[in-house]
């Protein structure tokens, strides 16, 4: 009887499990302490869901592991930073319309750019590797290289300060407890993302034959669709969601640099690893799992914070190593 | 050239090292079931699936309606009427049936609506799980699925393979009704091994044997012909 | 005579050969100038960078002996390599005066750390698919990082940690002269490391010729036959793994003693990772040679792209472009390398063995 209950009921107790554990840190802090603290890691698990989700996508229906994924990511906050650089009158106006609509402006040129080289690396790069995880690895990790040294080139190779629009600055004050401002838009984001990712897979034909494609791509292509072009524009869209995670993350750390990916790929990395490849749903429960870690523990015992997130995925492969949702495959 | 629908001609193909199919010839007429037989790992997926264009053939030739297609991506060979059921059906068990017949279905007009309807009076049941994952369907239910899926657009050809595999008898009457309605509007080519299945739909017959066709004829000579059956099929009576 | 099977007939005929082909006279050419170098190049910068060939061909093999044998591809392979610089650099830099036992202890520690680690990371992502053990090293040897930048009471943060070496290996330590040559400490050294260095490397060699290698190039090839077979393939690429791991680490020990400093950029970075990477790419996986090929290739590189630098800046005086291209040496590099592993993906050596092969067939 008392078994059936846990198997029955075994996502309600798992949730509520998780949400008794991600209390605990108050043992350590106080309320107002948690509150910006889980805000703030809300708001990186955005940033990183962003990553993840491009990366989990490309996985599930190409098969693909793309190392250079973290690189978009950097390509994607400095195309905004030049933006940014760009408009700066729009940036440092006293309005939320301007601020927003450069914001507006600075996602459309990272998604374009981005989602361009992201087409350019698939139809270059690894049309002509699919099927050897080998050489993907290899050749995507190439292209990581080549494309850092661009930023380099581009850009420079230095840390440069990204400008903030004036109306992300500050914070809300509400009942004494301080809200900064920007993570909330960059949780807003995030979750604004994810929903249209999800309408998009469930609701559009596009969408359905796209999540058909992650099952089995052989019968959708003896369905009469075109399975490489779908390959490619998958590709572009993972890119560019890197690249609104890259610029949300620049505005968020006021900074860019050309490495500035690298962390943030291995984050990628161990959330598709406990969210398990291939789900979008696990993509966001994993990268909230890493960002709220990694600002707890930050906090409290700031040298282990890479570390949490590195035992959380040991555990997850040891428990369950397909990941928490793992996909049809 | 005006009663065949499909000829293939000595085609090679090679899964990695491996020379699967060497020199398959045979056709299609215009009309009616042609079923390929033969024991397990004569090669009679693989030519199905070397047609369909997703095994790529190394020589030889496929020509469909007078044009030569082994050439073709699977997607262009599949938008010129050729409809396929794999060997383990090739359901999406993550999506509801529903969304399984829309991933199939290429146009969506008054008269695809139609064909649907139709479709959905030959497998009636499908209809009472229309919302449902697809994952959750009986053996018999994902084949008949399958079927629809391909026959769901208008197809002149349609490739199934092994569709009595794993199925309880019962079943496989209902398939065998299934597949003489289909055949009054589509040229249909069968790979079975349930030689009672092929007897009762078959018009023509190819055995394969290590890559090659070995024998074929007309089904009703093969139902007759003990000593045939005996030596290709391992069938005794 | 007993009738030989197919195998031992093979077997005799590659041992008639193994003295009359020309690449075993090539070998010995190879190992008489590593031997013969500290007299005819005595200036340090010529022995520093024959050693280094010598030491990150050893390093390359062993990755090699994962990537090309067994079809693993770790990007911690790198990290291994830290943790024995890390090691032999803490015993001999932390705790006084550098002494043998401290040495050897550097090295024994390096070994136990390095295979409870490769252990671990093969059984927990080997079970699940081979594509995790990548994500899994690559987020562990990042995670390396930032331990050896972070604790810096322990490994000296960023700046790392210098120490000197015990006895004879010390820099100070002159023997006298000998053949016009003075037989100074780094001599020693030098050739203690090219010892250690050949038996590791005949160890490679002798390991991928072992049936446990026979089976794990099986397992590369076709990993559910060679389960079928009967083998664990799991229990086999653990094995390789630590084995690869093993060499790294003791390599790394090798280095820090060469060099005198171990910091994070200099043996754990992603840097060290790409020079290996592109090494074993150039020279071939799956020959081990083509390891030497690749090490000798990229330090050579390395060596004389300066040079080639201030070339470019002479004849284009006025081409800022070029002169960032020639800065970001890295670029050319990470396109070299698509473009090897695009057209050249068995490397120098890889390519070579092939073309003698086709010759010989026609």
């Amino acid at each position: 009887m008392s078994e059936s209950i846990i198997k029955n009921h075994s996502r309600e107790l798992t949730i509520a499990a998780a949400i008794a554990l991600y209390l605990l840190p108050l043992l350590g802090m106080d309320m107002t302490t948690y509150l910006t603290l889980t805000i703030a890691g809300v708001a990186m698990g955005m940033m990183i869901f962003l990553v993840a989700s491009g990366m989990s996508l490309i996985f599930g229906l190409m098969d693909v592991i793309n190392f250079a994924h973290g690189v978009c990511f950097a390509w994607g906050a400095y195309v905004a930073f030049s933006v940014f650089n760009y408009f700066d009158k729009l940036v440092a106006a006293d309005s939320l319309l301007a601020n927003f609509m450069v914001f507006l402006i600075a996602v459309a040129a990272a998604v374009i750019v981005v989602g361009i080289v992201g087409i350019i690396m698939e139809r270059v790069l690894i049309r002509k590797v699919y099927g050897s995880h080998l050489f993907q690895i290899l050749i995507t990790f190439g292209g990581m290289v080549v494309l850092r040294e661009l930023i380099r080139i581009i850009w420079g190779p230095n840390d440069e300060v990204m400008p903030i629009p004036l109306k992300f600055q500050g914070n809300w004050n509400i009942f004494d407890i301080i809200i900064l401002k920007y993570p909330i838009y960059a949780i807003l984001l995030g979750l604004m993302v994810f929903i249209i990712i999800q309408m998009v897979l469930k609701r559009t034909k596009l969408g359905k034959i796209v999540r058909a494609g992650v099952e089995n791509p052989d019968m959708v292509q003896a369905m009469g669709h075109n399975i490489f072009l779908m390959f490619t524009g998958v590709f572009a869209v993972g890119t560019a969601l890197a690249a609104i995670g890259g610029l949300a993350m620049a505005i968020f750390s006021v900074q860019v640099y050309p490495d500035m990916g690298d962390a943030y790929l291995i984050f990628a990395f161990i959330v598709v690893i406990i969210g398990g490849l291939g789900s979008i749903t696990g993509s966001l429960v994993g990268a909230l799992i890493v960002g709220l870690s990694y600002n707890y523990v930050a906090y409290l015992l700031p040298p282990l914070a890479v570390g949490v997130n590195i035992l959380i995925m040991v555990i997850i492969l040891l428990i369950k190593p397909t990941g928490l949702f793992a996909a049809g495959k | 050239m005006t009663d065949t629908l499909l000829k293939v001609d000595g085609i090679h193909t090679f899964i990695g090292q491996h020379h699967i199919l060497q020199g398959v010839s045979f056709e299609a007429k215009t009309e009616g079931v042609t079923v390929l037989l033969g024991r397990n790992g004569a090669g009679k997926s693989t030519t199905l699936k070397t047609i369909m264009g997703l095994l790529p053939a190394k020589q030889g030739k496929i020509v469909y309606k007078g044009k030569p297609i082994q050439a073709k991506k699977p997607h262009q060979i599949a938008r010129m009427g050729i409809g396929f059921v794999p060997e383990n059906m090739g359901i999406f068990s993550e999506l509801t049936v529903e969304e399984n017949m829309q991933v199939a279905m290429l146009k969506d007009d008054i008269a695809a609506q139609k064909r649907l309807e139709d479709v959905l009076q030959m497998f009636t049941t499908l209809k009472d799980f229309w919302g449902a994952k697809a994952g959750i369907l009986s053996g018999g239910q994902k084949q008949m699925l399958a079927i629809a899926r391909a026959i769901v657009n208008e197809t002149s050809l349609l490739l199934i393979d092994e569709p009595t595999k794993g199925l309880a008898p019962i079943i496989i009457d209902a398939l065998i009704e299934a597949i003489n309605q289909i055949k009054q509007h589509s040229v249909v080519l069968l790979v079975e091994q349930n030689f009672y299945m092929a007897s009762q739909v078959g018009d023509d017959f190819y055995i394969l044997d290590d890559g090659m066709v070995v024998h074929n004829g007309r089904m009703q000579d093969l139902v007759e012909d003990d000593e045939l059956q005996s030596r290709y099929l391992g069938i005794t009576k | 005579m007993v009738e030989q099977t197919p195998v031992q007939v093979f077997r005799s005929q590659e041992k008639m050969g193994r003295f009359t082909s020309p690449a075993f006279y090539l070998k010995i050419a190879i190992l008489a100038a590593f031997i013969i170098t500290p007299f005819l190049f005595p200036s340090f910068k010529s022995l520093d960078l024959v050693l280094k060939i010598m030491i990150f061909a050893v390093l390359v093999a062993s990755f090699d002996i994962l990537l090309g044998y067994t079809g693993i591809l770790s990007f911690g392979h790198v990290m291994f390599f830290g943790i024995g610089a890390y090691s032999v650099a803490l015993l001999l830099g932390k705790f006084g005066e550098p002494t043998y036992a401290f040495l050897f202890l550097g090295f024994v520690i390096a070994i136990l750390v390095t295979t409870a680690l490769a252990l671990l990371i093969s059984f927990l992502s080997l079970r699940v698919k081979a594509i995790f053990f990548a994500m899994v090293t690559l987020a562990i040897a990042e995670f390396a990082i930032i331990l050896a930048t972070k604790l810096s009471s322990f490994t000296g943060g960023e700046d790392g940690i210098i120490m000197s070496t015990p006895g004879i290996f010390k820099v100070s330590f002159n023997m006298g002269s000998f053949m016009g040559v003075d037989i100074t400490g780094r001599v020693i050294t030098y050739y203690f490391i090219l010892v250690i260095c050949l038996i590791l490397f005949m160890l490679m060699a002798r390991f991928i010729q072992s049936p446990l290698g026979r089976v794990m190039q099986a397992i590369r090839d076709n990993e559910p036959r060679a389960e079928a077979l009967g083998y664990k393939t799991f229990v086999f690429k653990a094995t390789s793994i630590c084995f690869g791991c093993l060499v790294s680490t003791i390599v790394g020990g090798l280095y820090v003693m060469w060099v005198g400093y171990a910091n994070p950029e200099s043996v754990l970075g992603v840097p060290i990772m790409l020079d290996v990477l592109l090494m074993v790419i150039i020279g071939g996986m799956g020959t081990l040679y083509g390891a030497l090929a690749g090490a000798a290739f990229l330090r050579l590189a390395y060596t004389f792209l300066p040079d080639l630098q201030s070339l470019a800046q002479d004849l284009l005086p006025n081409l800022h472009f070029v002169h960032t291209m020639m800065e970001r040496w890295l670029l050319i590099f990470g396109i070299l390398f698509i473009l090897v592993v695009f057209f050249f993906p068995k490397g120098i050596i890889g390519t070579i063995q092939n073309y003698l092969k086709t010759r010989k067939a026609v």
